[in-house]
């Protein structure tokens, strides 16, 4: 299967605090990818390097099988990005804008760009500077639809708007992926959106990516384990312990990476019990993944 | 792509266009006109030529006024965007560039149309405003391209030349740079050559 | 139809969804021949994955309730009443085993659950 989009070993500096290392990520084609991080991680600059709009100091980037940023006005065609903050000339009408857009797309959807202008009930005659903070969000998905993309980018698009036009935006950009095989890179803090629509997650902390997974894994993997009468070093085991907290008598909490259901015999071998496994959500999973991350000595 | 290009730079600059036509239009007119004297006496040739000439000191003013507003204008909502939708438009950087600059110096055709028909002949004064402004606009447009950084860097360097001025003539070496920075650019075959000299409606 | 959708819950999205229309179909709330929503209309309308939709109708389609044409859609298949019988036995075991093991969790003896069972059917049919 290729790789809509691939990025290998890349080093990023910006300033002398934050630097991006080592970055290795794949984008599976047809997928949709979650971009998960707390803010400060480097989804951002990730992004903005994947697009070309910034430079990397070291390390390959390979768009749609071209790579950036040697080719990124032929990749940029295909690519639909929808940006963190509003971009669009301020002066210009809606109306205006998609004209503007529209002559530098040869794939642009005349039609589906008036049904999302119909959907999204946006004023064609309002400029772009006069539009709410919702309202903006929805033109420029509307942009990046009615563009036809290979290759969709998305940046925080839900953040900061209400449920209802989060919904909007999340209903139009699955219909477009249902009729095209486009691929989706999301990125947000918005973990209850993701859960529902990615396939594929990528967790960034501090500039490194420190797991990236299809999601039913991810999901299905982390758990938190009620377990009695466990030694104090746990050699062995099958899935990869995050953690591990004492509750009260002998008994702990594990809260274990990898899980697969037939593990569970693994508890005998080392004279302790399981008694009870618990689910965990993709938000729980996540901060329990990150602060594994950061009680551990710098390794990986 | 350079229609809509040219479109959204209008909207931005109409406004400075509109008045910089209105005042190429107005100003060999009003130089002859303030040449005019109401009494009966016939006009002095002289006097004419004065009146002429004072009032031709604002052509290069207005030249490099329109060249200045135009060539920020042009660039203005690139800065507020912080140049994310150029650059993540699908065509190369310097296309992107030539396009800006192709539209804001088609947009200057107006005010050096006005200034030909005010001056009521396409002759030497309408061409050498024509120049003019678009050198001013070439260079305000190289400078409001770059960054806030390349920005910087040239203020930087004016910057420097200056201190390198004044310590000259603490050590009372005899260094005049902006002297010769300013025969070399002003005078033939200097770029901005074109600022200098009499501006006169006819050839004198 | 779809409103208890949880995509926090270990069952994954696309086995909810098969479920509950699976359900439906067992039940006759879908008649036989009727077209299921478009994997496009459904995706957007849940706001999941397609893939997840098409997951879903696919595991139908392997348990013989659905039929899916290419080009025209999904349609729903005449359940024989076997086919139908098992689907609720299944789903009764399912509500078994909740019941039980919520039981279990809230100390109710097995004797006191069945002391409920038989009063509360009792209180139905009376």
């Amino acid at each position: 299967m290729t790789n809509a989009i691939e990025i290998r070993q890349l080093h990023y500096r910006a300033g002398r605090a934050f630097q991006l290392r080592q970055l290795d990520l794949n984008v599976p084609s047809g997928a949709i990818y979650g971009f998960l991080g707390p803010n400060g991680s480097g989804k951002t600059t990730t992004i903005r390097l994947v697009l070309g709009l910034l430079r990397p100091l070291a390390g390959r980037i390979t768009v749609l099988g071209d790579a950036i940023p040697d080719a990124a006005p032929r990749v940029l065609a295909r690519v639909g990005y929808v940006p963190e903050q509003p971009h669009l000339d301020p002066t210009l009408t809606v109306r205006e804008t998609l004209r503007f857009q529209a002559a530098f797309y040869p794939h642009w959807d005349s039609p589906c760009a008036e049904h999302l202008l119909r959907q999204f009930e946006l004023d064609e005659r309002t400029a772009f500077g006069r539009l709410s903070k919702g309202q903006k969000g929805k033109l420029m998905t509307l942009l990046a639809l009615a563009q036809r993309p290979d290759l969709l980018v998305l940046d925080e698009p839900t953040d900061g708007l209400d449920p209802v036009v989060r919904r909007d935006v999340l209903s139009a950009l699955l219909d477009y992926v249902s009729q095209r095989q486009a691929t989706v890179f999301i990125s947000s803090h918005l973990i209850h959106e993701l859960e529902r629509i990615c396939d594929w997650i990528g967790v960034m902390d501090n500039g490194r990516l420190i797991t990236e997974v299809p999601m039913a894994r991810f999901k299905n993997g982390i758990k938190r384990l009620r377990v009695a009468g466990a030694p104090p070093s746990a050699a062995g085991a099958p899935f990869m312990i995050l953690a591990r907290e004492h509750v009260n008598g002998g008994a702990e909490t594990w809260v274990v990476r990898d899980w697969e259901p037939e593990m569970a015999a693994y508890f005998a071998t080392i004279g302790a019990a399981l008694n009870d496994v618990i689910d965990l959500d993709l938000e729980e999973g996540f901060v329990e993944l990150l602060r594994s991350f950061r009680d551990r000595p710098s390794s990986s | 792509m350079f229609r809509v290009m040219l479109y959204s730079q209008w909207k931005w600059t109409r406004l400075i266009v509109a008045l910089g036509s209105i005042a190429a239009f107005a100003l060999p007119l009003v130089s002859v006109q303030g040449a005019a004297r109401a009494d009966s006496n016939p006009l002095q040739a002289g006097e004419l030529l004065q009146a002429v000439q004072s009032w031709g000191t604002l052509y290069p003013v207005l030249a490099a006024a329109l060249g200045l507003l135009v060539a920020i204008a042009t660039w203005a909502p690139d800065h507020r965007g912080r140049h994310v939708h150029a650059l993540s438009l699908p065509l190369p950087r310097w296309r992107y560039v030539l396009l800006r600059f192709g539209a804001g110096a088609t947009l200057l055709a107006a005010p050096i149309v006005a200034v030909s028909a005010g001056a009521l002949l396409p002759g030497a004064l309408a061409i050498r405003f024509a120049l003019a402004v678009l050198v001013a606009y070439a260079v305000f447009f190289a400078v409001s391209a770059g960054t806030a950084r390349t920005a910087g860097i040239i203020l930087g360097l004016i910057g420097s030349v200056i201190l390198v001025q004044i310590i000259a003539g603490v050590a009372n070496v005899d260094l005049d740079l902006f002297g010769r920075v300013q025969v070399l650019v002003l005078n033939w075959p200097g770029p901005l050559a074109i600022f200098t000299g009499r501006w006169m409606l006819i050839d004198v | 139809m779809f409103e208890q959708l949880d995509p926090r819950s270990p069952n994954p999205l696309y086995a909810q969804i098969a479920n509950r229309l699976r359900v439906a179909i067992a039940a006759g709330e879908l008649r036989p021949g009727a077209a299921l929503p478009s994997v496009r209309h459904l995706a957007g309308e849940l706001r999941v994955n397609p893939a997840t939709v098409v997951q879903a109708y696919r595991d139908l389609e392997t348990d013989g309730f659905v039929e899916m044409r290419q080009g025209a859609g999904t349609f729903v298949r005449e359940v024989p009443p076997e086919g139908r019988a098992r689907e609720r036995a299944r789903q009764a075991t399912t509500l078994v085993r909740q019941m039980l093991g919520e039981a279990g969790r809230l100390g109710v003896s097995l004797a006191e659950l069945q002391a409920a069972i038989a009063e509360q059917i009792g209180v139905g049919t009376a």
